[in-house]
């Protein structure tokens, strides 16, 4: 940095932003392949930048709704990609020249290491081959109540102790055995020491450590087909940044299920705002403050519970939002971009979610009515979205296209639009995705 | 019906631990072992409810003392279990007591040196090999500016901050990443160990484990051995006071000294963050071992290390806090107040009824017996000095004149100032002769 460069805190958050912005248009770790694949990653990263900011790029980008569907279109399935990443990077390889033009790529997505799910188990998901058909499309979380009533004070008591000793032996049976761990104190020398000597403990570190080396290749497959790809001039939108949700969403999905929610909603809905807001807080100092530099600056937030059926305007207002809204700020004031993935539809919460900095935040709306969304939030946040799942997987390419030039006209004016699906598909055709891809530039195409 | 445990008052939590504790899961060497052993814990239990035992009961003022009887010493004790074992088990064998602890505290000396523990010197490591007893080495583990992360994840801090800097073997800990955000994503926690120098230290710890657990072996092999020969147990955990667990551990004396004045609210919310989990886990270490005695020692709130008013600031609220919790779960806080407390005679005094047993070391037992009498159980405080270099009547003498202070109306225990480690022999059998001699009520 020279000399006249503003320090990090000292930045608006305007400031920072533009530093990643900057970085995810240079990424310094890729080497592109061509000056030509060089300048149509500067083209595309611009696009959805300048959506992003509510400026009008040269035309609509394009989140095409790709998820793992190349490996249902080269006749394999997520097991395939469970097991044999190799073969996992071939199809993408392929598919991606095949397919030629899009705004952005990545590899496989959410694939879990089949090798190591064998062992380290988990009563959260099921996978295809482990609880499921081997031909399933996708994994499969399994909600319940992890967490008891009566347990949010013990996991905020002390909440790595509550993971380790309560949580992993709960919802993992390979964990079961952390049950008889003692908790860690600041004289380690009798009880913790000494309980490694268990026999189903001992087994469990030494069968992690030699899971070890399975893990990293899982990992550096994953980087390096994801390196790949941007070499070739794809952008990724995902800065590999961490799982954040909604803090409801935290304890409604994995720790006490829809129906333990529900009930602490009505019951204890103090005792749940107060483990929210010290989950929002731990989150922000652990996973948002100083969150380094990443290949994108935009972290996707799936959101499960905030949905229009799920709740009331008013929950909403009381339980979801406040602490959402405030890890949004949070993000916002470190130059990053929630990308928060409003699962089912939004319709009736876009007058509270528009409380936020002008772009600060990007909303991917699954089944919301996009012309309320973008009359009324339009000003505030680029949105995403949401050619229907059905449309992209049964219609035909006219439909898809027709689906798509509404949703252009709708949006797109001004600014502030990227053309998506409503969620990713796994199975269907590629036309319905290159159709996709040609609505953008048909309709999508901003006048000088 | 019998009431469920949340139904119950503190006292009927405590007298159902009693009866357990009357009623150990042990097989006694014989009828007669059986019987001495009721009698002993009852006269404990007596003392504490301010009821007249049959005599006043005594603790043998007893921590590795049995290493030397055995003519060993400390460091033999420490490095070799057999002899361990051997010296401990012929202390129960040879002596009258009324209760007996296994060397909990004496630590495995192969596994510290392969866990290189750094807070502690010990004989043969830092100390002299004929040293009889290990030295804390206090420092500012944590720095100030830590507080923070303490007080939102304390296992976590723990884990990543603390242990590396107290011993070698977790010196790679510190890059982990915190597991609370992956909290109910259990398949995460395997991908620390693809750093080499993580999986190297797990795999130093498993063998410092496997070390480990022949120590502990021998530890509760001595332990059942005591209950057998029917002396009970008196120690059924350990806990501390907030402020002494930040003072001693993280902050040292002198950072925690700054902190009284430089960042109160910081040292308050730090030791109100360690009171529910020192708690919880002296509970689950009570109910594992039996035995609802807490012992407590006590160290950064002595009378020349603050002022009363610092006192009923800083250390006391917390402090009470954890007995208080302690106490609705039955338990009984043996508090040993290393140093002076008499300034603090008045203060401690408001705790329920007989809930407490209080060990002082320096105290003036007149004015203890004045303040603290029909109220709470104190324990205490043949000088070191007399046990250590007196004549056996000596301390006979010293015994005798604590008994007609502080028996009347039951609520004493006969004990030293301190646990000692070098003395004759014959001195603690003064002691358990005084108890007979005069402590008959």
């Amino acid at each position: 940095m020279d000399g006249t460069a503003k320090k990090w805190e000292e930045m608006t958050w305007q400031e920072k932003r533009e530093e990643r912005f900057k970085r995810w248009l240079n990424p310094p770790d890729v080497k592109f392949i061509s000056p030509g694949a060089e300048k149509l990653y500067k083209e595309r990263a611009t696009r959805f930048i300048k959506a992003i900011k509510l400026e009008e790029p040269d035309r609509v980008p394009v989140m095409l709704p790709t998820g793992n569907y190349p490996a249902y279109w080269a006749g394999e399935n997520f097991h395939t990609l469970m097991y044999d990443y190799k073969k996992g990077h071939e199809i993408w390889k392929k598919y991606m020249e095949e397919f030629g033009d899009m705004d952005t790529f990545n590899g496989p997505g959410f694939v879990p290491s089949g090798k190591i799910a064998e062992v380290v188990t988990s009563k959260l998901q099921k996978l295809p081959g482990l609880g499921l058909p081997e031909d399933s499309p996708m994994n499969q979380f399994v909600e319940g109540e992890y967490m008891k009533a009566d347990e949010y004070d013990l996991f905020m008591m002390d909440p790595t102790d509550y993971n380790l000793r309560v949580m992993m032996p709960r919802t993992s049976d390979f964990y079961k055995c952390f049950e008889k761990l003692p908790p860690l104190r600041m004289s380690i020398v009798d009880p913790w020491v000494a309980i490694l000597s268990d026999p189903d403990i001992r087994r469990t570190f030494l069968t992690l450590m030699s899971l070890s080396d399975e893990n990293e290749k899982w990992m550096s497959a994953s980087m390096e087909i994801n390196q790949y790809i941007k070499s070739r001039g794809y952008p990724s939108m995902f800065g590999f940044g961490p799982m954040v949700g909604a803090p409801f969403d935290n304890f409604a999905d994995a720790l006490r299920g829809t129906h333990g929610i529900v009930m602490d909603m009505y019951r204890q809905p103090e005792k749940l705002h107060e483990a929210m807001e010290y989950w929002l807080n731990m989150m922000i100092k652990t996973s948002i403050k100083n969150f380094p530099m990443t290949d994108s600056p935009v972290i996707v937030m799936p959101l499960h519970k905030g949905d229009d059926t799920f709740m009331s305007d008013k929950q909403f207002a009381e339980f979801y939002w406040p602490t959402l809204r405030r890890l949004f700020l949070a993000m916002i004031d470190e130059g990053l971009v929630p990308m928060p993935f409003a699962e089912g539809r939004y319709t009736k919460r876009l007058k509270q979610i528009a409380d936020t900095p002008r772009s600060g935040v990007m909303w991917w709306f699954d089944q919301t009515d996009m012309a309320r969304a973008k009359e009324i939030i339009g000003d505030v946040c680029c949105i995403v979205g949401n050619v229907p799942t059905s449309v992209m997987m049964t219609g035909t390419t006219e439909q898809v296209k027709e689906n798509c030039r509404r949703l252009i006209e709708t949006c797109a004016p001004g600014g502030g639009y990227i053309l998506g699906g409503g969620a990713h598909i796994d199975r269907g055709k590629i036309e319905n995705l290159k159709a996709m891809m040609d609505a953008a530039k048909e309709y999508g195409v901003y006048k000088k | 019906m019998e009431k469920e445990w949340a139904d119950l008052t503190w006292e009927e939590r405590r007298e159902k631990r009693f009866q357990s504790w009357l009623s150990p899961d042990v097989k006694f060497n014989s009828p007669e072992a059986e019987k001495l052993y009721k009698e002993r814990v009852t006269r404990f239990i007596k003392a504490i409810k301010l009821e007249e035992p049959d005599r006043v009961p005594v603790m043998l003022p007893v921590e590795y003392y049995p290493a030397y009887y055995a003519g060993g010493n400390l460091k033999k004790v420490m490095y070799d279990y057999d002899e361990l074992k051997r010296a401990w088990l012929k202390f129960i064998e040879e002596f009258d007591m009324d209760s007996c602890i296994a060397p909990s505290l004496v630590f495995p000396g192969k596994v510290l040196d392969m866990i290189d523990y750094k807070i502690q010197k010990w004989p043969g490591h830092g100390l002299a090999d004929d040293a009889p007893s290990h030295q804390f080495i206090e420092g500012e583990y944590m720095p100030p500016d830590e507080y923070d992360d303490l007080i939102r994840d304390p296992a976590d801090y723990l884990q990543r901050f603390f242990l590396p800097r107290s011993a070698g073997a977790f010196e790679a800990f510190r890059k982990m990443s915190p597991i609370t955000p992956m909290v109910a994503i259990p398949v995460t926690y395997i991908i620390q160990f693809g750093d080499p120098e993580i999986r190297q230290a797990y795999e130093k710890l498993l063998d410092a484990g496997q070390e480990c657990m022949k120590w502990m072996m021998a530890v509760v092999e001595v332990g059942q051995a005591a209950l057998s020969a029917g002396l009970p147990n008196v120690w059924g955990g350990m806990a501390g006071a907030p402020f002494d667990n930040i003072g001693d551990f993280l902050r040292g004396t002198r950072g925690i000294m700054m902190d009284m004045y430089q960042r109160p609210d910081k040292l308050h919310k730090a030791m109100e963050r360690l009171v529910p989990i020192a708690i919880n886990e002296t509970v689950s270490a009570a109910d594992a071992s039996g035995c609802p005695i807490i012992f407590m020692p006590l160290h950064k709130g002595t009378g020349g290390f603050m002022s009363n008013k610092q006192f009923e600031e800083f250390y006391w609220p917390t402090f009470k806090e954890v007995m208080m919790g302690l106490i609705n779960e039955g338990l009984v806080p043996l508090p040993f107040a290393e140093g002076n407390y008499e300034p603090r005679l008045e203060i401690v005094r408001d705790m329920p009824r007989s809930s407490v047993i209080w060990f002082f070391e320096q105290m003036d037992m007149v004015k203890a017996k004045k303040i603290l009498g029909g109220h709470t159980c104190i324990a205490g405080n043949v000088p070191v000095s007399a046990m250590c270099t007196g004549t056996p009547e000596e301390v006979k003498e010293h015994c005798r004149r604590l008994i007609e202070t502080c028996a009347p109306g039951s609520g004493y225990i006969l004990t030293a100032a301190a646990y000692m480690d070098l003395c004759d022999p014959d001195n603690l059998r003064a002691m358990m002769e005084a108890a007979n001699e005069y402590g008959v009520y």
